[in-house]
């Protein structure tokens, strides 16, 4: 297990390398350079060459391809991720509050998203076919193709205008301790458990079909083992391997893709953060911001990898 | 200065100390209740919020409601007039009017505990008049006694005490490091600084020592930034988290006039776009038939009509920065004249029209680019092709203006801003040449132009400067160094359990001292 971790360990470094590297000469290299991109199209057109070489210079713009991007490998290895164009402030603190909010969005929203998901999976397959079945289907198909936004006005509409049990809109302040915050933001959670509910609840019940069908499962019954047993023990773990992986890029995507529920909300996450940095033009917030959601995924897949690893001998070969 | 002009400025001071003491005792009158938070949203974008890493500083704060944790030396009314604030008395040292003299309130303690001196007032104006535009008239202070000070201007200025009320001018203890001057958030105001987040949200709770006996009435104030959330911030207020809303778009003035428990309050005035034409070389605006022929070309009543929903909320400018409430305000006799500013184009070389460069505007008020829409639309009619473009407002102000050097090739850029109104001497002199505003205007109008502004100064009667100020109007319209189209009357909502917030045709100027609630 020890020469697996180091082996997933070692290959999540190399994909965080290249995903690093991409990010890199995707916003440097390609045509519009954060100077580019910061001016207008006017200025661009009426600057001189010469003062545009020197602002280009101010910003470090003007060394080779790769002393530049040696310069952004060296800046990662010391946390170091630059400064804004705009204000100059360093791109770590502006990024690390929202981060953390929205981390604790979404690791709350597994918390609580991964049980409910798991009993409506199993309360479906244990009545495949049946009107229980048929109604969790329907529901989580339904919760998963409505938008957020919608649901997220529906859930203000109801709980916090006409039912006012919630807060519309947060109001707690970014640095405001995570408590305050998540106690000011039900319906943004409930918002985001309800997409997370349907989609993880429709891949672990597919997960359960399957395993509740296979060979060992029937053998398991014809040995008399209790039916709570089967699934507890035997199904259920069996069940959590594809499940594992689905989960894991779903709670990466839950870091960096609630944009939508953060604008709905006001809430202070890196999702609104990378809006704002987007329309600033603010090149070395969106690296930083790809970089870190790049950092989810690979720290997800790693931990569903070991995760499954642990679940099934088979895979640590 | 005459000895009969002489007699007239006294008296008028006298007449103004009467009323301001008759309107300070007025605002003494104790409320029927004490207590309680009010949480309101603010809609409108601060352009230089977008910069600050520190709102406490009252340059930055989240709304610029600067008076709810500051006080001014001065204040200016609903009504625009001005009343005294922290300065018992402001009065001209001589007849040049180039220093004016100033008396300060005696037991004002500052939110540390310490008692403000004329010290204070004098470090503050030391940073104020590096920074605020309308201070940097400013040549020294003098400090005469603990309670005295003098202010020395660069030249005489009738209207110098409206500077003692900008809303920048704030008194603050001072700091040996004048650039440290404000960064604690420490003021003589109302409420004392209990928290802040940079553009999203500040809270307060009341000072026990304000000056002003028995005020504020709330134990806490709270403001939170919901600029470009239009939708957000309301259904923030109907699930009763806000009070109030400051700043609303107007397309929301109908359906609120139908919402329950909620009063709409309409400022006299409010602020209007300044569309600046940038004059530096190559620009299409060194050409004065071009500006004028822009100007001739927006429908502005429609303007008014269309964004603002009627002349009830909005109204149509004249290319100054006097508001149209001004009783100094000069209102244009045709406010549109297509066949002129074709005529114009014509006679500037572009007989089939003209293609003007990209307009950048940033949604500073929330209906700016239907706005910015409108206007783009009706100039196509006089055969003007106006692109526009809309900026976060986030660095705005730094984006437009270019950090205002050329030699870097920082040009300001054909931009938008918003201007509230003031007194008539500091609206006119924002169209100074060697202001970005004017876009670096020059030439015989603008010396011509400068000239009547500095005999304004130096008059002291207010009828005698209303002739002056209508010709400088003229030359506006005539010259057209930036357009203003129209403006808007400030409206904000609140609970009707909410009491005495009124509006101020100065968002920034508004008051929280007497604002109290009922159950």
């Amino acid at each position: 297990m020890i020469a697996l971790i180091l082996r997933r360990g070692a290959l999540s470094l190399v994909t965080l390398f290249l995903l690093a590297s991409f990010i890199f000469f995707a916003t440097e290299v390609l045509p519009g350079d954060a100077l580019d991109v910061s001016l207008s199209a006017d200025e661009i057109a009426n600057m001189p060459a010469e003062v545009m070489a020197r602002r280009k210079a101010e910003l470090g713009l003007d060394r080779p391809i790769l002393e530049r991007y040696w310069g952004f490998l060296g800046g990662l290895l010391r946390f170091d991720l630059g400064r804004t164009i705009i204000t100059r402030a360093p791109v770590g603190e502006i990024i690390a509050m929202p981060l953390r909010n929205s981390v604790a969005l979404a690791g709350v929203t597994l918390l609580l998203a991964l049980p409910v998901a798991l009993a409506i999976a199993m309360a479906a397959a244990q009545a495949k076919g049946r009107a229980v079945d048929n109604a969790v289907s329907g529901a989580a198909i339904i919760g998963y193709s409505i938008p957020e936004f919608v649901t997220g006005l529906l859930l203000i509409a109801v709980f916090a205008v006409w039912w006012p049990l919630f807060p519309a809109t947060i109001t707690a302040s970014t640095n405001d301790p995570l408590g305050v915050l998540l106690a000011a933001a039900p319906l943004a959670i409930a918002t985001t458990i309800i997409g997370s509910v349907a989609y993880l609840g429709r891949i672990l019940r597919v997960g359960l079909i399957e395993v509740m069908a296979a060979d060992f499962v029937e053998r398991l019954h014809l040995s008399g083992i209790p039916r709570w047993r089967i699934i507890w023990l035997h199904a259920l773990p069996a069940a959590m391997i594809p499940g594992l992986s689905a989960a894991a890029l779903y709670a990466a995507s839950l870091v960096s893709g609630v944009v939508v529920v953060e604008m709905v909300f006001a809430y202070p996450g890196i999702g609104a953060e990378l809006v704002r940095a987007v329309t600033r033009r603010e090149v070395h917030v969106v690296q930083a911001i790809a970089l870190a959601a790049a950092i989810c995924v690979v720290l997800f897949n790693l931990l569903a990898d070991l995760g499954i690893a642990a679940l099934d001998p088979r895979t640590r070969r | 200065m005459s000895d009969l002009a002489r007699r007239h400025l006294l008296g008028a001071g006298a007449a103004f100390l009467g009323a301001l003491d008759a309107s300070l005792a007025q605002a003494q009158q104790p409320s029927p209740r004490r207590g309680g938070a009010l949480v309101y949203a603010q809609m409108s974008g601060n352009r230089r919020g977008g910069d600050a890493s520190n709102s406490r500083h009252p340059y930055y704060m989240v709304d610029l409601i600067t008076r709810s944790a500051y006080n001014t030396l001065a204040w200016v009314d609903e009504e625009l007039k001005l009343q005294l604030e922290l300065a018992t008395r402001i009065a001209p040292a001589d007849d040049t009017l180039k220093v004016w003299e100033v008396t300060i309130r005696e037991g004002v303690r500052f939110h540390d505990g310490r008692m403000m001196t004329a010290g204070d007032v004098a470090a503050s104006f030391e940073l104020h008049r590096r920074r605020n535009f309308a201070s940097a008239q400013i040549q020294r202070t003098e400090v005469v006694n603990p309670t005295t000070i003098r202010f020395h201007l660069d030249a005489g200025n009738s209207e110098f005490p409206f500077v003692l009320a900008e809303y920048d001018c704030v008194v603050m203890p001072a700091n040996p490091d004048f650039e440290r001057i404000g960064m604690e958030g420490i003021g003589t105001g109302p409420f004392r600084i209990t928290s802040n987040d940079p553009q999203r949200r500040m809270t307060f709770e009341r000072f026990e020592d304000y000056w002003r006996q028995g005020f504020p009435y709330l134990d806490r104030l709270e403001v939170v930034n919901r600029e470009g959330q239009t939708e957000a911030a309301l259904a923030g207020y109907r699930a009763r988290q806000f009070d109030a809303m400051l700043n609303i778009d107007p397309r929301l003035i109908r359906q609120m006039e139908r919402e329950p428990q909620t009063d709409l309050v309409a400022a006299a005035s409010g602020d209007q776009a300044v569309i600046i034409l940038p004059k530096h070389p190559g620009s299409a605006f060194n050409d004065a038939r071009i500006r004028r022929a822009l100007s001739a070309a927006i429908d502005r009543e429609g303007l008014v009509r269309i964004v603002y929903g009627g002349t009830r909320w909005g109204w149509v400018g004249n290319d100054s920065h006097l508001a149209a409430a001004d009783p100094m305000f000069v209102a244009p006799e045709r406010p549109r004249d297509l066949a002129l500013a074709r005529r114009l184009l014509a006679e500037a070389g572009h007989p089939n029209g003209i293609t003007l460069p990209t307009l950048y505007y940033a949604p500073q008020w929330p209906e700016m680019a239907r706005y910015f829409q409108f206007i783009q639309e009706s100039v196509r009619e006089a055969g003007i092709t106006l692109p526009i473009e809309e900026r976060p407002n986030d660095g705005y102000q730094r984006f437009r203006m270019g950090e205002l050097d050329v030699s870097r090739g920082n040009w300001h850029k054909f931009a938008y801003t918003a201007v509230g109104p003031r007194n008539p001497g500091i609206s006119l002199f924002r169209m100074r040449p060697a202001n970005n505003e004017s876009g670096y205007w020059s030439g015989p109008a603008a010396d011509r132009y400068m000239a009547l502004y500095a005999r304004a100064m130096l008059t002291a009667e207010a009828a005698a400067r209303r002739a002056i100020y209508a010709e400088m109007q003229a030359i506006l319209r005539e010259e057209a160094p930036a357009i203003l189209p129209a403006g808007r009357n400030n409206v904000l909502i609140k609970r009707n359990t909410v009491h005495n917030l009124r509006n101020h045709p100065q968002h920034w100027s508004i008051r929280w001292d007497d604002v109290y609630r009922s159950a």
